[in-house]
C-alpha cells in the first residue's frame, strides 16, 4: 500500500526521518519496499501482510505501528461537527437488514445542502499522492476517509431512492445493476446489494451502481459505512469479477467498530447540513478479546528472558490494554489477536529478532539414522554421472500435442483442471516422453558421428487407476548415437550399464526377458518390440530396456538410434536394501577354455549359454562372451559367438584333463542342435 | 701361436664396439665357449709343460683384462643407452590430457546434497512426501482458512481426479502434518521436494520448483534455538562470512512467523526463508497437545539457493535439459 509521510504525521508526535521510518518499520512491522520524494510528501510503499490488512491497510493502522516502532504517542483527533436540531436522520431514511450474518453492521447518516463541487486542494493532493484520482467533494471524501480508517464508505444521492428506503438483501433471479463504470451486471440470485425499495443501488461491499449516483445536480446524500462479511464479499467478487479498494478490504475481515468512528469523520469532512442521529442496525456487537499472558511462556518460546515491564510497554505501545498481573484487553481494530502466541509475536516484533541471542538447541543429538532410501538414491546417481550420463531434470507436465504426437494411450493420466496451458494439460506419466523431446534440443550441438548424448532422469511420475492415484518415482535414461559401430551398440550399452548399477546395488538373480508391454506402466508405443527386453529380478518385473520406435523418432524428426532404460525405482529401492551376502573367492586356481559356436542369426546367446552352464555345473564359475559376430568370412545367416568359460571349484585344483572332459561334454551337447557349429 | 697378433685384433675390434648388442656380440666371438681366447685357453693343454705355463699365465691375464674392458664399456654403455632412452622417451607435458568421458549431475542435485549433509550433521532425519495432495494437508490442517486471502498466497493447481478433487501441493508444509501425525517429539526433519505453483513463468518463478521444510519440536524449542540452527547452516552452505538478519512475516501455520534476510556477495539483503514457531493449531490438527510442545518449521526455496550459489539468472534453465548448461556442474 502506498503510505504519506504527511498524512502519518498528523497521527504521530515525532515521526522520524522517511528513511529511519522505513527501516524501523521494515525491522518491527512490514517491509517497506520504497520510500519516494513526491513534491513536498514522501511516499512509503509498504507491504501489508494479509494477518494485518484489516487494520493497517489505513494511513492510522501504519501510523499505530509508528507510534509503537519509534516509541512515539499518538495524536487523537475525535471529529468535531454540529448535527441539526430539526431535521432527524431516521425521518429521512429507513434501513433494513434482512441477513444479519452477510451485514453485521450497518450505519448510516443524512447530510442534506450540499454542493457538489471539487474537493479542497489539500484533500486532491493526498489522494493523488497516493495514486488516487480526484472526483469530487462528497466521493473523495469517502475515498479519502477509507484511506485513513481502513473502512469503506459509500454514498448515495438520496433523491433518487426509491421509498426513502436502504434494503440489505440477496438479488433476486434476473436482477441486474449497473455499476459506476457502466457495466452492466446480470446478479445471481443472494449475490448481496444495496437496494432501495425497488431497485438494486449496489454490490454490497464492492461497487456502487449507477442508479444513486453523486452527480453535479445532488443535494442531499446518505453515507453509508458497513460491515459486511468476508465470504459473502469475496462471492461477489468471484462472481462479478469486480475488485476494488472497498472489497479489498472487506475480504480482510474488517472491525464491525470501526463503521461509527468512519462515519463522522467522512461527516466532519462534508460541508452541509448534518441531520440528526446516526442509523445503526448493529445487533451483535463485536467485544475484546481478553486474555492472560505468562512471562514464563515468552521465555520459553523466545529463548531470551523479557520483563514485565518490557511486556506492559510494547503491549501499550500499540493500544492494548494490560494490568499489572498482565491481564490484557486487545483492541477490537486488532482482529488477528486471538491467543497468547499471538500476543508474543507482538512482543518478540518489538524487541526485534535480530535482538534475540542465539542458542543452541538443548537435547541429546543422536546421530541421525542415516536415510536408506537417500544412500542408494546418490548412489545411482553416482553411478551414471561415472558412467558419462547427464542429469536432467524435467517439468511434471506434457501437453495435448505430446500425447498425440507420441500416440500415447490416454488412461491412466491426470488432467488438470486449471492447466496454465495446453501444453501443461497432464501430469506426465513416465519420463520417456519429455526425455524423447530433450534430444530433439541439444541434438544439433551435442550430437556427432563419434559422440552419444547421454541423459537420465529421476523423478516421480502419476497415473490414475481405479479411482486410486499412484505416484511412483521412476529412473530413465538414453543414449542416443547417430549410429552404432555395431548392431545394436547403444542396446548393449545400456544392458551393461543396468547389469553394473544392478551389481553395484547388490541386487542378484537379474535376467531379461522378452518384452510384453505392460500398459500400467509403460506404454508399449515408446517400444520398438524386437529389440526390448523386461529386466526382471527373480519373478518380479523392475523394468525395460529397449530401442525407442523409430516411428516416433520419426515424427518427432530425431535422426539417431536411441536406447532407452526405464527402471521403477521404487522397486529397485526394496530390492537394494536386502542385505548383500559375501562370498569367498575360491582358494584354488580357475582354468579358461574358449569356445567359439557358429549359430544361426535369429539364435539367443542366452540359449548357447544356459547349456553351457547346464552341462558344466557348478565347475562353471563364469561364462563371458567377448565376441559377436556376423558378416565377412560368416556364412549369410549365421554369427559367430565366442566365450571365454573359466572352470574352477571350491574343493580343489582342476587337472587339465578334468577340464578338457567337462570342455568336451559341452561340445558334444552343443552340437545335438544341428544348426550349431562347434569351431575348433 | 702369437697373443700378441690376437690381442692388437682384439683391441682394434674393441674400438668398433658401438652399442650394447655389438658388445655382446664381441663377447661371444672372443669369451664365448666358441670363441678365440677360450680357444687359446683350450689348446694350452697341447702345449708342452714350459710353454703351456708361459704361455698360460699370459692368456688368463690377457683374459682378465678383456673382461675387466667388457664391463667398463658395458657400464658406459648403459649410461650412454639410458640417455638417449630417456630422450626419446620425453614427453611435451604441456600437450592434452586424454579425455576422460564424464557424466554431470544437475545442479539442484548437488546443492541438495550440500543441505541435506549439513542438516544431516545437525542430527536431522530427511524423509519425503507425496506431490499430489489433498486440501486437507495442503491447507485446512496448516491453519490455512478457507475462503481468506491469504489462502490465495498459494496460486494452486487442481486435478480433475475423482472421487476426490485433489491438487498439487504449493509447498512441502503438508510432510509437518503428515509426519505429526505418525511421530512423537522430539525431533528434527527436513523435506525436500517439488512443489508447484499456478502462476505466469518468468527468469525467477516456474510453475514447478523444489522447496525444502525443516522441522524441530520439542519441549522448549525456541526463536533463540532456531536462529542458532538456521545460521549455522547458511553459513555451512554459503560460508562464515554471510550476514543474515529476522524480520517479522506471516505464515498462517506457525506463530510468531518471521522471514530470514541474507547478504552474501552483495550489499542488498535477500531473503532467504520464511519461518516461525508451529501454530497451535497446527499442534491440534494433528492431535497434540498444544502446551506440551512447541517448535520451529521452516521453508526455503532450492532453486534459489542454487541459483545464488552458482550465478545461475533463469530459474528456467534448471528445467530446460540444456547441455550447454548442465555441462558446467
Amino acid at each position: 500500500m502506498k503510505v504519506s509521510y504527511n498524512w502519518l504525521e498528523e497521527y504521530v508526535e515525532k515521526l522520524p526521518k522517511p528513511e529511519k521510518l522505513a527501516e524501523l518499520l521494515s525491522v518491527h512491522s512490514f517491509e517497506v519496499k520504497s520510500v519516494e520524494k513526491s513534491n513536498e510528501d514522501y511516499i512509503l510503499d509498504i507491504d501489508i501482510l494479509p494477518n494485518r490488512a484489516h487494520d493497517c491497510l489505513s494511513h492510522i493502522g501504519i501510523a499505530r505501528e509508528c507510534v509503537a516502532v519509534a516509541n512515539s504517542k499518538f495524536k487523537i483527533q475525535n471529529p468535531k461537527f454540529t448535527e441539526s436540531k430539526n431535521l432527524k436522520t431516521r425521518d429521512f431514511i429507513t434501513v433494513e437488514v434482512q441477513d444479519r450474518d452477510a451485514c453485521p453492521r450497518y450505519t448510516a447518516r443524512v447530510i442534506t445542502d450540499i454542493k457538489i463541487e471539487p474537493s479542497p486542494t489539500w484533500m486532491q493532493k493526498r489522494l493523488a499522492a497516493i495514486g488516487q484520482k480526484p472526483i469530487n467533494n462528497v466521493v473523495d471524501a469517502t475515498n479519502y476517509v477509507m484511506f485513513e480508517t481502513g473502512q469503506p464508505l459509500h454514498a448515495f444521492d438520496y433523491e433518487k431512492l426509491e421509498g426513502k428506503k436502504i434494503i440489505i438483501r440477496g438479488a433476486r433471479k434476473g436482477e441486474k445493476i449497473i455499476t459506476l463504470d457502466n457495466e452492466i451486471c446480470e446478479l445471481n440470485e443472494g449475490t448481496l446489494i444495496i437496494a432501495d425499495a425497488k431497485n438494486p443501488l449496489a454490490l454490497a461491499g464492492v461497487k456502487g451502481g449507477k442508479k444513486a449516483e453523486i452527480t453535479v445536480k445532488t443535494k442531499t446524500i446518505v453515507l453509508e459505512s458497513a460491515n459486511f462479511d468476508i465470504k459473502v464479499v469475496r462471492a461477489t467478487c468471484r462472481e462479478t469479477g469486480i475488485k476494488t479498494e472497498s472489497s479489498i478490504r472487506f475480504e480482510y475481515g474488517l472491525d464491525p467498530n470501526l463503521t461509527e468512528e468512519a462515519i463522522n469523520r467522512v461527516t466532519q469532512l462534508i460541508k452541509g447540513k448534518i441531520t440528526k442521529g446516526i442509523v445503526d442496525i448493529y445487533s451483535k456487537k463485536t467485544l475484546s478479546v481478553r486474555m492472560r499472558l505468562n512471562l514464563s511462556k515468552i521465555e520459553n518460546i523466545l529463548g531470551i528472558r523479557v520483563s514485565k515491564q518490557q511486556v506492559i510497554k510494547y503491549l501499550k505501545s500499540l493500544g492494548f490494554i494490560i494490568n499489572d498481573s498482565l491481564r490484557v484487553t486487545v483492541p477490537t481494530i486488532r482482529r488477528d489477536i486471538e491467543i497468547e502466541e499471538d500476543l508474543i509475536e507482538e512482543i518478540a516484533r518489538l524487541i526485534g529478532y535480530n535482538n534475540i541471542v542465539t542458542s543452541h538447541p538443548f537435547g541429546l543429538l543422536g546421530m541421525a539414522r542415516l536415510n536408506d532410501e537417500l544412500i542408494v538414491t546418490n548412489k545411482v546417481k553416482t553411478i551414471f554421472e561415472s558412467a558419462g550420463f547427464n542429469e536432467v531434470y524435467n517439468i511434471s507436465f506434457v501437453g495435448e500435442a505430446d500425447i498425440k504426437k507420441f500416440d500415447v494411450n490416454r488412461e491412466g493420466y491426470i488432467e488438470l483442471e486449471n492447466p496454465l496451458s495446453i501444453d501443461l494439460k497432464y501430469l506426465r506419466k513416465d519420463l520417456l516422453i519429455n526425455l524423447i523431446k530433450d534430444i530433439k534440443d541439444n541434438s544439433k550441438t551435442f550430437l556427432r558421428e563419434d559422440k552419444a548424448i547421454k541423459i537420465f532422469e529421476l523423478g516421480k511420475t502419476y497415473r490414475q487407476e481405479n479411482k486410486k492415484i499412484e505416484e511412483e518415482r521412476m529412473l530413465t535414461g538414453l543414449i542416443v548415437r547417430r549410429s552404432g559401430k555395431m548392431k545394436g551398440e547403444s542396446f548393449y550399452e545400456t544392458k551393461g550399464l543396468i547389469d553394473s548399477l544392478l551389481n553395484k546395488l547388490g541386487i542378484s538373480d537379474v535376467w531379461y526377458d522378452d518384452f510384453q508391454a505392460t500398459p500400467e506402466w509403460t506404454d508399449n508405443i515408446f517400444w520398438q518390440r524386437t529389440e526390448t527386453a523386461e529386466i526382471k529380478v527373480g519373478d518380479e518385473e523392475i523394468g525395460f530396456i529397449g530401442e525407442i520406435n523409430t516411428t516416433i523418432l520419426n515424427k518427432l524428426n530425431i535422426k539417431a538410434e536411441v536406447a532407452a532404460f526405464n527402471l521403477n525405482f521404487e522397486k529397485l529401492l526394496k530390492l537394494a536394501e536386502e542385505e548383500l551376502i559375501y562370498k569367498p573367492p575360491s582358494l584354488y586356481p580357475a582354468a579358461v577354455r574358449d569356445l567359439a559356436v557358429l549359430v544361426n542369426l535369429e539364435d539367443r546367446v542366452a540359449d548357447i549359454q544356459n547349456i553351457i552352464e547346464q552341462i558344466g555345473g557348478e565347475l562353471v564359475f563364469d561364462v563371458d562372451l567377448f565376441d559377436m559376430y556376423e558378416g565377412e568370412e560368416i556364412p549369410d545367416g549365421k554369427k559367430n559367438l565366442a566365450f571365454h568359460i573359466i572352470y574352477q571349484s571350491y574343493e580343489k585344483t582342476l587337472k587339465d584333463e578334468e577340464v578338457d572332459k567337462i570342455h568336451r561334454r559341452i561340445i558334444r551337447e552343443l552340437e545335438k542342435n544341428k544348426n550349431w557349429e562347434v569351431r575348433k | 701361436m702369437d697373443i700378441g697378433d690376437l690381442k692388437k685384433r682384439i683391441f682394434i675390434d674393441l674400438t668398433k664396439v658401438k652399442d650394447l648388442a655389438e658388445l655382446e656380440q664381441f663377447r661371444i666371438k672372443y669369451l664365448g665357449r666358441k670363441g678365440e681366447i677360450t680357444f687359446v685357453l683350450k689348446s694350452l693343454k697341447d702345449l708342452s709343460i714350459a710353454k703351456r705355463k708361459k704361455l698360460g699365465t699370459e692368456a688368463n691375464q690377457f683374459k682378465k683384462e678383456i673382461e675387466s674392458k667388457i664391463e667398463n664399456l658395458k657400464s658406459q654403455l648403459i649410461k650412454q643407452e639410458t640417455k638417449t632412452k630417456e630422450r626419446e622417451k620425453k614427453i611435451d607435458i604441456t600437450a592434452p590430457g586424454i579425455r576422460i568421458v564424464h557424466g554431470h549431475l544437475h545442479p539442484l542435485t548437488h546443492i541438495m546434497r550440500k543441505i541435506e549433509d549439513i542438516f544431516q550433521s545437525m542430527g536431522f532425519r530427511i524423509i519425503e512426501g507425496p506431490d499430489i495432495e489433498t486440501e486437507y494437508y495442503n491447507f485446512d490442517a496448516l491453519n490455512i482458512p478457507q475462503d481468506h486471502p491469504a489462502r490465495d498466497a498459494w496460486d494452486t493447481f487442481w486435478l480433475k481426479t475423482k472421487p476426490q478433487r485433489l491438487l498439487l501441493r504449493t509447498h512441502t508444509s503438508p510432510m509437518q502434518v503428515r509426519f505429526m501425525e505418525k511421530n512423537n517429539p522430539p525431533f528434527r526433519i527436513i523435506v525436500p521436494g517439488r512443489v508447484f505453483r499456478y502462476e505466469s513463468t518468468d527468469a525467477s518463478h516456474f510453475y514447478n520448483f523444489y522447496q525444502l521444510e525443516g522441522l524441530m519440536v520439542d519441549t522448549h524449542i525456541s526463536i533463540a534455538n532456531f536462529k542458532a540452527v538456521v545460521e549455522e547452516f547458511l553459513k555451512k552452505l554459503f560460508g562464515e562470512e554471510i550476514e543474515t538478519r529476522m524480520r517479522p512475516s506471516y505464515y498462517p501455520f506457525v506463530e510468531p512467523g518471521f522471514d530470514i534476510e541474507m547478504k552474501y556477495l552483495s550489499s542488498d539483503w535477500l531473503e532467504i526463508m520464511g519461518a516461525g514457531m508451529v501454530h497451535p493449531n497446527v499442534f491440534k490438527s494433528v492431535g497434540y497437545v498444544p502446551g506440551n510442545w512447541q517448535g520451529f518449521a521452516f521453508g526455503i526455496g532450492i532453486d534459489r539457493i542454487a541459483m545464488l550459489k552458482y550465478k545461475i539468472n533463469d530459474i528456467r534453465l534448471l528445467y530446460s535439459s540444456d547441455l550447454h548448461f548442465l555441462n558446467q556442474f
